[in-house]
């Protein structure tokens, strides 16, 4: 799809763009980007400009207990307006928090500390679109971190690498480089977990604590002396970079993230910026970057491109940069037609995005302190993504969740049918039920109508294949005339075809 | 590309003649070979310890010998005491029950140093069933070149076998891919995602938790509309099926067909498998943990499977996963969090073989016909820290079966602090001149697929396992360069 960012989005486009970043793309969000005036749609850079504008929330999830802090932020996510009703307000700011999250792994399960776990939540929504070295500099000082990778227990006698070796591997540079070359290696470990050490948290409020004694001597007090990483390599010199450079003691650990920012790979580009846009390329735009070792030339291009569009690298890490890149290049783009082929390719619902998408597009609210659903099994929300293999704030590991097709398996779409089921089966008057009669015009009785206005509210009109359309309509017609004002047909029926195009394969995808 | 069963009968349309195969059609080369290359009547069960399982403290050296190793152990793990909490050692009193002995010809004892070994105290169970069952393959030091202390990364290698991690499918997908199709379900995993091990996008594997929430979840207004859903679901399914469909429509049709067809039967075995075997059920149930509940599950496969109890229940490799084994800090030596890790295993074990033992089904047991491989993605640090251990390499594989021959195989690591690397972990070895050798982790696999799952070596060569390439300047010594498939012998 050739454009850039003065192309005007069309009706394939803009809702490939809502459903990217906004949880779905309801309708009358996808005329209004069609309509910036009257019959003049919004372009690429003009729509990534009204998404990406927004200011930054200080949302904070609360509750005693975890369940309690995960049920609030997928409320807060539900019931964040859309950025096309309001001026400050913008889901994509969840999807970015969401990334983070992913990103920067922290579980509860070990932290078990909820109210900490909160507090990271806030501060990854506060700095979501701002300066990515200084959400890695705040993030080394968050303590839920701080626990989770045994930061509190890495001492000058006795060292713990953990967060040495994940700060390098996962947060940023990758153990390899486009071209599988090595980033660093075990000395580096050992030199950046010397940097780390000394370190502990409050909290109350919540707060790194360094603990800057005159006792070098004693074995779990900060580890002085001169340190230095990537030695004649990585576009260093032969004495590496040295990280007591900005004083010993606290300022190291910032001096640490300053020496990784700076590391280049073998192509002599900024390894961060490589790969912390590939990662976010991946997030929004496309699960075809494959897992191959080394980068497919395909994957070099497109991320050098917005690499270079939005001068992300030293010293501008606007995360806002970037994403706007993202969002307005081709390769974004590339994905939104519908399926029309096997080499055509489309994305997996995180478990998140299927919910929360759900819920939007159907209108159907969550009832009960512990947001439930009110038909089917009445499981609350956060144990129908558990089922589905999304726990908030208890990522599997410090990898965060496997993407794609690794969200698929029979137990995952088991769950995901499951809370199709639980929402059409959710019958009574108020607005936590599912109102199909306020969906879908009951007048209706051509069945192709019928599926193509089910399909439609559901934004998959232009992706169920002809035969999927036509395996729809012999489930409505099987059953005698239809008649959607009878009430035993619709509640049979149409809930069931809502059901049923919510379990369908063209559902799971975007 | 060997032929495969699958393969053959369909090509001569014989899939569902396979039960009336005449001496006739045996007598062909061709046949007997193709029946070969399956598990057959067999099972296959890997458990995987999921998060670096401590090798040092798990099988033991108890004294020295023609070595230093208990010496340099005890070097290593210092005895917990009043001003050291967090000491690991395991004291020769603490081991004195798990210590290893003689099992049929085998010694029992280190190959390289005839130290006398032991397993965790914890591992109770296991060492019953090491002792009265001679059937526990305890394989010392398994490990590959070049190792990587990364979890993501090393789990990847153990479960793709391949150091490089670069390739997608798992070593027993790889199997799977040339055995069966994608209307099969050869495999359950007892998790709510597939296992590396299993990842391949030829046939079908079941993620669930339990067998009894495995139904499909139909609307509930009338249910006389849950044949036309379900008939329609299986439409769509098949839909997104079709080659002219993307992948991942392609992997969504084929999973969505697969999950509704076992979604009738699966959850039947929950309930049938209660009534027939009320005894080990409730086995199960007085362990009081995750890991043995999810056992049982396999359990209740494995008894619907030789039963014959549906027709669509054919499944015959299973995984399930214990966790907790990252134990950088409050490890516990012979109390404490390892111990609780290693009884929660070792006792499930227990009972799950002993399960198996009392099925009989056509005058045979059901544990003859059972392979058990439990693994871990590396050992630890061989020197503790303050209460517990950092990263290292190589570590014991236990395989455990009716038909394996028990014992001790493969040298223990050479933890000597002069041979340890600059990371302070043992070194990775196929030097024959070396006594403490590795053993690689293809060798252990090699062995479990040439003789157990019956596929034939030049075939596990090129479809399964690849041997390495030794890189420019590097030494034969440091790589897989040569197989070796009889780590250890099952018997006839």
């Amino acid at each position: 799809m050739m454009g850039d960012e003065n192309t005007p989005l069309d009706s394939t486009t803009a809702p490939h763009l809502l459903r990217r970043t906004c949880f779905g793309a309801p309708a009358e969000d996808v005329q209004k980007l069609l309509n910036k005036t009257p019959n003049t749609p919004y372009t690429r850079g003009q729509a990534a400009d009204l998404l990406l504008n927004f200011k930054p929330g200080t949302f904070k999830p609360t509750g005693r207990y975890i369940e309690n802090v995960q049920t609030s932020w997928i409320k807060y996510m539900l019931k964040i307006k859309s950025r096309l009703k309001s001026a400050t307000q913008s889901p994509l700011q969840e999807k970015l928090v969401l990334f983070w999250h992913d990103h920067f792994a922290t579980s509860d399960a070990k932290v078990e500390n909820p109210s900490l776990m909160a507090f990271q939540n806030q501060t990854l929504r506060k700095l979501c679109m701002g300066d990515l070295k200084v959400l890695v500099k705040t993030i080394g000082k968050d303590p839920a971190m701080i626990e989770f990778l045994d930061t509190v227990r890495n001492f000058k006698d006795q060292p713990n690498e953990n967060y040495a070796r994940e700060l390098q591997e996962l947060f940023t540079l990758g153990v390899f480089d486009a071209n599988g070359q090595a980033n660093y290696e075990q000395a580096d470990i050992v030199q950046i977990a010397r940097c780390f050490s000394g370190w502990s948290y409050n909290n109350r409020p919540p707060k790194a604590v360094f603990h800057d004694y005159d006792h070098d001597f004693e074995g779990d007090f900060p580890d002085r002396g001169p340190k230095a990483v990537y030695l004649g390599a990585h576009g260093f010199g032969v004495t590496g970079y040295d990280l007591t450079q900005n004083g010993e003691g606290a300022p190291e650990i910032d001096t640490v993230i300053d020496a990784i920012f700076q590391h280049q790979d073998s192509d002599s580009k900024n390894t961060v910026a490589r790969r912390i846009a590939r990662r976010l390329f991946e997030y929004f735009a496309d699960g075809g970057f494959g897992d191959a070792i080394v980068w497919p030339s395909d994957v070099v291009q497109a991320v050098d491109e917005v690499v270079a569009a939005s001068g992300f690298g030293e010293p501008n890490w606007s995360i806002h940069d970037l994403v706007r890149a993202i969002l307005v290049h081709d390769r974004f783009y590339d994905t939104a037609p519908p399926v029309s082929g096997p080499s055509s390719k489309k994305s997996v619902k995180w478990p998140v995005d299927y919910a929360v998408s759900t819920l939007r597009l159907l209108g159907v609210t969550l009832t009960g302190q512990s947001a439930y659903i009110a038909g089917g099994s009445y499981d609350a929300i956060v144990d129908h993504l558990a089922n589905m293999g999304q726990e908030l704030l208890e990522p599997p590991s410090v990898f965060g969740w496997d993407w794609e097709t690794s969200w698929i398996n029979s137990a995952t779409l088991l769950a995901r049918a499951n809370f199709a089921r639980d929402i059409t089966s959710s019958r009574g008057n108020g607005k936590t039920h599912f109102h199909p009669e306020k969906l879908v015009n009951l007048g209706l009785t051509d069945p192709a109508a019928i599926v193509d206005a089910v399909a439609g509210v559901l934004g998959v009109q232009d992706d169920l294949s002809s035969t999927e359309k036509q395996d729809l309509q012999n489930y409505l017609t099987d059953d005698g005339p239809i008649d959607l004002h009878d009430y035993d047909f619709r509640n049979r029926k149409l809930n069931g075809l809502f059901a049923l195009v919510l379990q369908s394969p063209a559902f799971q995808l975007h | 590309m060997a032929i495969t069963r699958r393969q053959f009968l369909t090509r001569t349309g014989l899939v569902t003649a396979g039960g009336m195969l005449g001496p006739g059609l045996l007598g062909s080369p061709l046949i007997r070979r193709a029946l070969a290359d399956t598990i057959g009547d067999r099972y296959f069960v890997v458990v995987y310890l999921d998060g670096g399982n401590d090798g040092q403290n798990t099988v033991i050296p108890v004294n020295n010998v023609d070595g230093s190793l208990r010496d340099q152990y005890t070097d290593a793990r210092q005895p917990a005491s009043g001003s050291n909490p967090g000491g690991l050692q395991l004291s020769t009193g603490s081991l004195a029950g798990t210590t290893l002995g003689a099992v049929g010809s085998n010694p029992g004892i280190d190959p390289n140093t005839h130290c006398n070994l032991a397993l965790h105290p914890g591992y109770s169970g296991l060492k019953s069933l090491y002792t009265s069952e001679s059937n526990v393959a305890v394989i010392q030091g398994c490990g590959y070149p070049n190792y990587n202390l990364s979890h993501d990364v090393s789990r990847h290698v153990w479960q793709k076998a391949d150091p490089l991690a670069s390739r997608a499918n798992g070593w027993v997908g790889r199997y799977l891919a040339a055995n069966y199709s994608g209307a099969d379900i050869p495999a359950v995993n007892i998790n709510d995602r597939i296992f590396g091990e299993y990842a391949q996008s030829a046939t079908s594997v079941l993620a669930l938790n339990r067998l009894a929430d495995f139904g499909f979840p139909y609307q509930d207004f009338d249910s006389d509309d849950n044949p036309a859903q379900k008939s329609a679901l299986l439409d769509l399914f098949a839909a997104a099926s079709a080659a002219s469909q993307p992948p991942v429509r392609q992997f969504i049709g084929n999973g969505g067909t697969a999950t509704v067809d076992a979604s009738d039967t699966y959850p039947l075995l929950d309930g049938e498998y209660t009534s027939a075997r009320g005894t080990y059920d409730q086995m199960y149930s007085d362990l009081d943990s995750g890991f043995a509940n999810d056992l049982r599950e396999v359990a209740k496969v494995i008894w619907g499977v030789a039963n014959n109890a549906h027709p669509n229940v054919k499944a015959r490799f299973f995984e399930v996963s214990n966790g907790g084994y990252d134990t950088h800090s409050d490890q516990g030596g012979a109390t404490g969090q390892q111990f609780e890790l290693h009884q929660d295993v070792g006792n499930a074990i227990e009972v799950f073989y002993n399960d198996c033992k009392n099925m009989v089904v056509g005058g045979e047991r059901v544990s003859d016909k059972l392979c058990i491989v439990i693994w871990s993605e590396f050992s630890r640090r061989i020197q503790q820290n303050d209460s517990g251990t950092d990263h290292g390499s190589q570590g014991p594989v236990f395989v455990i079966g009716g038909k394996v021959q028990g014992g001790v195989y493969g040298n223990h690591p050479d933890i000597d602090p002069l041979a340890l690397n600059d990371d302070g972990n043992s070194m990775y070895s196929q030097d024959s001149g070396n006594g403490f050798r590795s053993t690689d982790i293809r060798d252990v696999y090699g062995t479990i697929l040439q003789n157990w799952l019956g596929m034939p070596h030049a075939t596990i060569l090129s479809s399964v396992l690849a041997l390495d390439t030794v890189p420019q300047n590097g030494s034969a010594n440091d790589y897989w360069t040569a197989e070796n498939f009889n780590v250890f012998p099952f018997s006839p």
